[in-house]
């Protein structure tokens, strides 16, 4: 490259960057308000490394599985109707931002990050105060199951609307992880929507992070390749559920 | 009659002996209440006096009272409509031990830094459980 040349990259560098400083930290907000953060494309995988596929996936089972950082549990969950489209959201600061839909042919299937967002309860391999509450079960969170439900405070999250706030203490939804869905009928995480709290759960966990993981820097390590994933009842020890 | 005397006198006895057993408990958490809020303010103290003594002297006041939190007891001691919940205030329990003691690493390491962020984790945790239980 010449001089020339690469003068005209940085100044076409520079213009990007002053158009949309947003760039700067990897968040990218359209012009519709959707808040969301690439990260690399991971294969939702078994345990075993065979690739998830959605035809296989049980109805109303909450599956978890650690994206996109090493130690930040997502779930994974076929819901038992097909979800709502273009839910209007809002984060605790304001931001609005669009979840699409849920995946699949029923376009039923959905994940989220399985942090909840009033006090960063999540599953750990020894319990779990957050899941996905079937229909047929019923939770003292909300007067409807079928939902998502943080036992530790009672907040609950609408599944089939990218886990908007139905009740409880929690401001905002569950960040939603975009998925997806492969014509082999495979399932790929892309990335992050919503407002996330990941530093803040680095730093409030960090000596559960160093028992789990070893430590900051393995807990924060970026997810590459694939991602196992289990149902919480073999990720977790015990489910409490209210 | 003399049965049935002797039959109503040991049902008395009895029903005082479990109201008893329930008060006890009672006191005994509001005495763990009162040691942990005692423990927590020491703390505080020796990060605002640069003592480490002190707060380690608050660290092992605070572990000495979780013993009633984590075991199976706290069924008899949490409010009646909160007796479900009790897997939660053990859950409370272990987080404030596993930050104590990551606070003592903390302090012996002299990472104060780490150490006060452990001290804001159990302030929280202790919130957390009064949001919950307490109704708050």
């Amino acid at each position: 490259m010449d001089r020339r040349n690469f003068l005209k990259v940085v100044a076409a560098s520079a213009t990007v960057m002053a158009i949309s400083p947003s760039m700067i930290r990897g968040n990218l907000y359209a012009e519709d308000g959707m808040l969301f953060k690439a990260y690399e494309k991971v294969q939702l995988v078994d345990a075993a490394g065979k690739p998830i596929k959605v035809s296989t996936l049980a109805k109303e089972v909450t599956y978890i599985f650690n994206y996109p950082h090493a130690s930040t549990p997502c779930m994974l969950i076929n819901l038992p109707k097909p979800t709502e489209k273009e839910v209007a959201l809002k984060s605790e600061s304001g931001e609005s931002y669009i979840w699409k839909s849920g995946v699949g042919k029923e376009r039923s299937v959905v994940a989220y990050v399985a942090i909840c967002t009033h006090q960063m309860t999540h599953p750990t391999p020894n319990d779990s105060f957050i899941t996905y509450v079937p229909t047929a079960k019923k939770t003292m969170a909300y007067d409807k199951s079928g939902i998502i439900v943080c036992s530790s405070h009672l907040s609950a999250f609408d599944a089939g609307a990218g886990a908007k706030v139905l009740g409880g203490a929690a401001t905002q939804p569950l960040n939603s992880v975009i998925l997806e869905h492969a014509d082999d009928d495979t399932l790929w995480a892309v990335g992050i929507l919503g407002s996330d709290k990941f530093q803040d759960y680095f730093k409030s966990f960090r000596p559960e992070l160093k028992e789990f993981y070893g430590g900051p820097a393995e807990a924060k390590k970026l997810v590459s390749i694939s991602a196992k994933t289990v149902k919480l009842t073999e990720y977790s020890k015990e489910i409490i559920q209210y | 009659m003399k049965k049935s005397f002797t039959l109503f006198v040991l049902s008395l006895l009895m029903a005082g002996s479990v109201n008893a057993t329930s008060t006890d408990h009672r006191s005994m958490l509001m005495k763990d209440m009162r040691t942990m809020l005692d423990a927590m303010e020491q703390i505080q103290r020796g990060g605002l006096y640069s003592s480490t003594e002190d707060m380690k002297t608050g660290i092992k006041k605070l572990q000495g009272t979780l013993k009633t939190l984590e075991s199976e007891e706290i069924k008899f001691i949490l409010p009646k409509d909160q007796v479900y919940a009790y897997k939660f205030a053990q859950k409370t329990a272990h987080m404030l031990r596993l930050y104590s003691d990551d606070m003592i690493v903390s302090i012996d390491a002299g990472r104060m830094d780490e150490a006060l962020e452990d001290y804001t984790q159990l302030l929280k945790q202790c919130t957390s459980c009064h949001i919950r239980i307490r109704n708050w």
